[in-house]
């Protein structure tokens, strides 16, 4: 192989379905290949055959629930024209190779897998076909044109040649890349569209899949970290002289970020957790209680400190025949992924530290291995790991750099293992809302202006630091990184996205924004600021339907594009749901939201039981240009569907001191299976090229709720969460 | 607290080790036997992560020490069927109902005490007995499914197997 032919398939990415060299990724021309082993054909960084046939992805994105791996080897089964099943898979570590073309570092993240990766996986699967068919060409002397490959085999049409892959490796590597190896039909298709087994279902059945703190490390010892309760605290003093006596405690030191306690095992290292006394300070952020912020979330939205985000036309003269003035809140929320956070590591003899944890950006997993055990990240080993569930919460490497920090001192293998509570009051929360709505409609009760204002925390201002201060990949060209460093100066997006970005049509429409900071950590979480602008913006577009006199579902056609994916999902989740006639006694509530590229619309349906609403059904259509595993799509409908409905129902976290109120699941709730509605899910028949699927069924839930609720009572909710009483 | 001598069976195999009795046998499961199959999800018994069975019957492994397991029988996600493939493991893969998968060993161990239990489940059982045990991504309807198709499964199964006159209890399986 030579370097230039390597370099140019490990650069290339791909933007608007053409093959292009990707970002130029200085210093790593010399890198090899991830899992780089001579012996095998290995192409590019995606893909690897041995000689004895396994052909090897690399799962390069994290697993965390939404599908990705069977993804993955879905669109390289597809062009390699063998089973998904048949392909074995390794996680990936980081590697410049891997980094997403638009968020540049190693991250899953926004939806993004699939849309991003699709041309790109596909020419990978074509090219090593292209390749192994060559080398079978000169293996045997049959001119290509007689040759084809099957179910993992390159083959002759008349039978004479048969060599599974395995057996073409030697000469495939001599070979060079072709440069435009054809892409398979649509028609030919016989794995995208129509994979819906899930490739790791079975290791999720049989207890064998491994998170984070199921690593194959023998004689670990167990951490538990003491952390200040209150955001941006400090501790003014600590004591472990008693819990330095209880029977399996190891060491009880002070690292950045809490009080380590190592023990022989989970029990007794919290145990003497518990024993430790500590002196944590609040700090001297502003807003550090739920009823501050409140008051001066209240107080901007009455002031004149916004800026202008978007605006279309002119504010009309006179006020049209009917006004409104509304306003909408939502409330901090936790990831709760079912896996705490965990992470084991362990020093190898090299001096270098190996990791295994489950995270969404193992680049910075990486950056904080090497800074908390001092090294170099050369000398840092990510093993990714399944995630116990992502969501955003997993972009963060917290858990990373303490394990790192511990494993430095006690200079053995450490399993970290966060408790429940720990995980609730350390979280990087949704941040908290407010807006105000105005709107003026016509006599027609067409809206003639509408008035969106939103005062929130910027997310990208608070968790920032946590990726540039150390975890940056060394890689990224210092350009960028200035660039994502203005982020913080400018807008941000996540606080007004779904709303700056809507397909509605107003005559005239004006968004704005204040960022206002709390004491409390941000992060993204599962849709960003579509979850709660959708909520206000659908509910509010519901409102304006029932002031001007009109059926919710016409009120939203009217004022989408004609032609428009928003109407044609709208158009199919109304015949689904019976929208012009639904069944005696129950009431329906309609959202549609475009997010992630993809557009989902919903309807929930309420019945009353002795007065009080009752969630039976929810309704959902989704177009998300061409679907690769219809299966998995219908399931990431529904997981979004309920994560939408539990922050919706439950979800509500509240500060005072600077500390997180909630713990457990007792007190932060959890949607139940005894209060999950069925679910019915329409794909929306599609040969664009896919867009999201991880995110999009999460933020049309919540108003297609509230707005069932509403047609069920007659109330309007405008604060998450919803009450059902 | 000072280490005792526990002996129980796990998975039909006789366990035995020195541990503080008042350890959950969750932490005995995953730290002293590397047992990993099972998960720690909340440490208060409210989520089901970690349901394995004492006796047959499920129990929140963070919630029980170790004491209590003295002499008894634990079957965990590692013992529920030799190779993975106990009907509800099954209906659960072809169900696609696990998504992340962290919450999956303790929902196959509260589904299968609740078909030990109720061999033909209705929707208000499955709610009752499943309720226990959180998600966060979702799969509930999923889980129904396959807690149905498992018990369908399991009900031609038995019809199968059955001779006349051989067994009448597999018949009343059916009823």
């Amino acid at each position: 192989m030579t370097l230039s032919r390597r370099q140019f398939i490990r650069n290339a990415s791909v933007a608007g379905g053409a093959l292009t060299i990707g970002f130029s990724l200085s210093g790593c021309s010399e890198q090899q290949l991830p899992k780089q082993n001579a012996a095998d054909f290995q192409p590019d960084s995606y893909l690897r055959v041995t000689p004895d046939g396994q052909v090897i992805a690399q799962i390069f994105k994290a697993e965390m629930g939404q599908g990705v791996l069977t993804g993955i080897l879905s669109v390289l089964a597809e062009e390699l024209e063998m089973e998904p099943a048949s392909m074995r898979y390794e996680m990936a570590p980081p590697h410049p190779a891997f980094g997403d073309p638009e968020m540049i570092m190693q991250v899953t993240g926004g939806s993004n897998s699939i849309r991003l990766y699709y041309d790109t996986l596909r020419t990978v699967g074509a090219t090593a076909r292209e390749m192994l068919i060559t080398a079978a060409v000169q293996q045997t002397g049959t001119p290509a044109s007689e040759l084809y490959a099957e179910a993992g085999r390159v083959r002759s049409r008349d039978s004479r040649v048969d060599l599974g892959y395995g057996e073409l490796v030697a000469t495939a590597n001599t070979l060079a890349v072709p440069e435009n190896p054809p892409l398979k039909q649509a028609a030919d298709f016989k794995v995208i569209g129509r994979q819906n087994d899930r490739l790791d279902a079975q290791a999720k059945v049989d207890g064998t899949a491994v998170f984070g703190s199921d690593a194959p490390v023998e004689n670990a010892l167990v951490a538990v970290v003491l952390r200040c309760p209150h955001a941006e605290g400090s501790c003014g003093g600590w004591d472990a002289s008693e819990a330095q006596q209880l029977p399996g405690v190891e060491d009880i030191f002070q690292i950045d970020g809490g009080i380590a306690v190592v023990a022989r095992n989970y029990w007794r290292a919290r145990k003497a957790a518990e024993a430790v006394s500590t002196n944590w300070q609040t700090g001297e952020a502003p807003l550090q209680s739920s009823e501050d912020i409140d008051v001066a979330f209240a107080a901007a939205l009455e002031g004149d400190e916004f800026e202008v985000v978007r605006e279309d036309g002119e504010l009309p003269a006179e006020a049209g025949a009917r006004t409104l003035s509304v306003e909408y809140n939502a409330p901090f929320v936790a990831h709760a992924t079912m896996e705490p956070q965990t992470a084991t590591a362990q020093p190898m003899a090299d001096g270098g530290i190996e990791v295994w944890v489950g995270n969404q950006a193992p680049d910075v997993a990486q950056a904080y291995a090497a800074k908390g055990f001092g090294v170099g990240r050369d000398q840092a080993i990510i093993h990714n790991t399944f995630l116990g569930g992502g969501f955003g919460r997993r972009a963060a490497a917290d858990n990373v750099y303490e394990v790192a920090q511990i494993v430095a001192r006690v200079q053995q293998p450490v399993k970290l293992v966060w408790s429940r509570e720990d995980d609730m009051r350390h979280d990087f929360y949704r941040p908290v809302m407010k807006a105000r709505l105005r709107a003026s409609l016509a006599e027609s009760g067409d809206v003639e202006s509408y008035t969106h204002q939103i005062v929130a925390p910027s997310i990208n201002q608070k968790i920032m630091p946590h990726f540039l201060n150390a975890a940056m990949p060394a890689w990224v060209p210092h350009g960028v990184k200035s660039a994502i460093g203005n982020m913080q100066a400018d807008t941000d997006h996540a606080s007004v996205e779904g709303v700056a970005d809507t397909s509605y049509q107003f005559p005239h429409f004006l968004v704005q924004y204040t960022n206002l900071q709390t004491v409390m950590p941000l992060g993204y979480w599962r849709s960003v600021g579509h979850s709660q602008n959708a909520f206000v913006i659908e509910s509010f577009v519901d409102e304006m339907a029932h002031a001007a006199g009109r059926d919710p579902v016409e009120f939203r056609r009217a004022h989408l594009p004609e032609n428009s994916r928003h109407r044609v999902v709208l158009d199919k989740v109304a015949a689904m749901a019976n929208w012009e006639q639904p069944a005696a006694g129950r009431y329906l509530g309609v959202a549609v939201h475009e997010s992630f590229y993809s557009v989902v619309a919903e309807v929930a349906e309420v019945s009353m039981e002795d007065g009080r609403p009752k969630l039976e059904k929810v309704y959902c259509a989704i177009d998300c240009g061409i679907a690769v595993n219809p299966d998995i799509v219908r399931a990431q409908m529904e997981s979004g569907i309920i994560f939408g409905l539990t922050a919706a129902l439950k979800g509500k976290i509240t500060v005072k001191d600077g500390a997180v109120e909630q713990s457990n699941f007792h007190d932060y709730q959890m949607l139940r299976m005894s209060e999950t509605p069925e679910i019915e899910v329409a794909i929306i028949d599609s040969q664009a090229a896919p867009t999201g699927v991880g995110e999009p069924g999460t933020p049309p839930a919540a108003p297609a709720l509230a707005n069932a609720l509403f047609a069920a009572t007659g109330k309007r909710q405008r604060d998450l969460p919803l009450q059902l009483a | 607290m000072s280490p005792e001598t526990i002996t129980f069976t796990l998975n039909g195999q006789p366990a035995r080790l020195e541990i503080e009795p008042d350890t959950p046998l969750l932490w005995v499961l995953r730290d002293e036997l590397a047992m990993n199959g099972t998960k720690f999800g909340c440490g208060r018994g409210l989520c089901g992560a970690c349901t394995v069975h004492l006796e047959g019957s499920p129990i929140r492994s963070c919630s029980l020490p170790i004491s209590a397991v003295a002499g008894k029988a634990v079957t965990t996600i590692e013992g529920l069927s030799s190779a993975g493939d106990h009907p509800l493991q099954k209906a659960w893969v072809a169900e696609n109902a696990p998504q992340c998968g962290y919450c999956q060993s303790g929902q196959i161990m509260s589904a299968a005490a609740l078909l030990a239990a109720r061999p033909n489940p209705t929707d208000a059982d499955i709610n009752a007995y499943m309720s226990g045990n959180i998600c966060r991504c979702g799969t509930y309807p999923r889980i129904r499914k396959a807690i149905k198709r498992a018990a369908a499964e399991m009900a031609a199964a038995a019809v199968a197997t059955w001779e006349p006159g051989q067994d009448a209890d597999a018949a009343e399986v059916l009823s």
